[in-house]
């Protein structure tokens, strides 16, 4: 419990991870609401505008912005992994961290447990400040303000949830196995915001590309947040998908594997591997 | 019974690569309230030795015990304190709440915070963010955090890199009260004055072995006799075959060192004068540690 303490120490007083929170929630929004909506009142005279006006209100929050999570979110909490351990090999605190008292797996597990809280609020705010937007947008457009069943929301926040830490421990893999914070990023970005996007598009063309599409993390991404009602598919604009989705199940499932995998693989290196100094 | 010795280890080595021999066959104790000191050039293997005495490194082969434990055992890192190499702390946080984050870790009350801080006379810069220390700050911290457990074995590795003179000398006073009584203190430095100052016991590395260990007298082969004769080559046939003298050398054309019991040194001069031989100056020397370090480990200073 007292690493746990302390680790929350670290991240609640690091600016990076207030960066991080603040530049997730405004991309969220932007692209969730605040596009969709400039679109929706520059344009009085394309097809489907109702259907753009109709996403953008309060009952359809869940699927509305849980789109934006395999993409930016995921994209956002990897690096706020990857800040969280590589910065331990970066700054030689782990060296310091490591002769207290803690064991190197109760250390490391209480760094996991730390990102897993952390989370929550990226989880929390970005569904509140949605909230907030779809309603503002109901009250212009005279809409009714219907909420989300509360099982929906529950389900939205969880997956949401699930969806980061699969993104967030893939972060701390790459640190530990990078041993710092500026290899991982960027390995990290070109693999989420590049690469994936990449196979799944030929995945069209591929059959073997579309079959390991589906053991990715932004397909399976997409397929949890699928669950949720609403569209994910796009073929244009950041974060757009239109891939083959899997199952809820089968995209529970692969999620749950990365994590174990994740955190077990970084767990393994970080016990076995001698600590030198800084890297 | 709880052994004498609070670190013991045998054969202790560390390969890196095959062909990179960081320590090699290390067999070294320290005993229980000394303050022992680990010397040796850089690139000798001290850190990478005091790394596995904490747990940090794996040895490759060779045992060790540390407080009576194998090395990073938690119960044994409870009882001690340690700085190794550069202080690391996380640059954005205040020095005081780099000791929360490590008393958290350590399972140590905040209540130790504030005294720590003010043995090494940090409270004043406490709220102060570690990127703004200067370097002698950085070590004080390094030092408080060391102490926050109030340890049974403190391990420093050069805890004087960075502090101006005055700094040092508070250092190593600090040092040596921190080494009074039960508590053992593992200092591990190239500067040899300060070890010369601050240890009981001392073990000289060179390419990851112990070359040589004992007490400051030991080490220096006890106190010398030096004599200023003329001429300076028939005292020291003289001397040569007296009993007592064990050795003797010429140092400059008129001065003779030679190791024998200071109480000699009447039977000596009567010796001598009544050879004929002029003697100017007979007094007790004693080798400085850096002239035993540098003959032990081969290392040639380019200017005295």
């Amino acid at each position: 419990m007292n690493s746990l303490l302390a680790e929350l120490l670290l991240l609640r007083r690091r600016t990076a991870t207030w960066i991080l929170l603040g530049f997730w929630t405004t991309i969220a929004l932007l692209f969730s609401y605040v596009l969709p909506y400039y679109a929706y009142t520059a344009n009085t005279n394309f097809h489907g505008r109702g259907i753009v006006l109709y996403v953008l209100l309060p009952q359809n929050l869940v699927s509305t912005i849980t789109a934006t999570f395999p993409f930016f979110g995921g994209t956002m909490i990897l690096i706020l992994g990857v800040l969280s351990m590589g910065s331990e090999y970066n700054w030689g605190t782990l060296t310091t961290v490591l002769v207290q008292r803690d064991s190197r797996l109760k250390f490391f597990l209480a760094k996991i447990a730390a990102l897993a809280i952390a989370i929550v609020p990226f989880v929390l705010l970005v569904f509140l400040l949605g909230f907030l937007t779809s309603s503002i947008i109901a009250l212009r457009e005279d809409q009714a303000i219907i909420l989300p069943s509360l099982w929906d929301l529950v389900r939205a926040l969880s997956i949401g949830w699930f969806l980061l830490a699969v993104w967030a421990s893939f972060g701390v893999l790459l640190a530990v196995l990078s041993k710092g914070t500026a290899l991982a990023i960027g390995l990290g970005i070109i693999y989420g915001l590049v690469l994936e996007g990449i196979i799944s598009s030929f995945g069209r063309q591929i059959d073997l590309l579309d079959q390991i599409s589906k053991g990715l993390l932004r397909t399976n991404g997409y397929s949890l947040i699928s669950t949720l009602g609403g569209s994910v598919t796009a073929e244009v604009g950041p974060g757009g998908f239109s891939g083959t989705t899997v199952s809820g199940t089968q995209a529970s499932i692969v999620f749950g594997v990365y994590i174990l995998l994740f955190v077990a693989i970084s767990a393994l290196v970080i016990r076995l591997r001698d600590v030198t100094g800084t890297s | 019974m709880p052994s004498d010795y609070v670190i013991e280890s045998e054969n202790l080595t560390k390969r890196y690569r095959p062909h990179i021999m960081a320590v090699d066959g290390l067999d070294m104790q320290a005993r229980r309230g000394e303050v022992y000191g680990f010397v040796g050039p850089n690139g000798a293997g001290k850190t990478t030795a005091l790394r596995m005495f904490l747990g940090l490194v794996r040895p490759s082969s060779g045992s060790c015990m540390v407080l009576g434990q194998k090395p990073g055992a938690p119960d044994a890192l409870a009882r001690i304190g340690a700085l190794v190499e550069t202080p690391a702390f996380y640059p954005y946080l205040s020095g005081r709440n780099n000791l929360r984050v490590l008393a958290r870790h350590a399972g140590v009350s905040y209540s130790r915070i504030e005294p720590v801080l003010e043995e090494v006379e940090l409270s004043g810069r406490g709220n102060d963010r570690f990127k703004t220390y200067s370097l002698g700050m950085k070590q004080r911290l390094g030092m408080a955090a060391a102490l926050l457990k109030d340890p049974e074995l403190l391990i420093l590795d050069e805890p004087t890199n960075g502090l101006d003179p005055a700094g040092m000398a508070e250092m190593r006073h600090l040092i040596r009260n921190l080494g009074q009584g039960n508590r053992t203190v593992l200092l591990s430095s190239h500067l040899m004055g300060e070890l010369e100052q601050i240890c009981d016991r001392i073990g000289v590395v060179k390419d990851g072995k112990i070359v040589a260990e004992g007490s400051l007298d030991e080490l220096r082969h006890g106190t010398r006799l030096k004599l200023r004769a003329k001429p300076v080559e028939k005292a020291r046939e003289l001397l040569a075959s007296l009993d007592g003298v064990s050795q003797t050398e010429i140092q400059d054309p008129d001065i003779l060192i030679i190791e024998a019991d200071p109480s000699l040194a009447a039977d000596i001069n009567r010796l001598l004068v009544g050879a004929g031989i002029d003697v100017s100056e007979l007094t007790t020397t004693q080798n400085s540690l850096e002239s035993v370090f540098l003959s032990l480990t081969g290392e040639v200073r380019s200017h005295e």
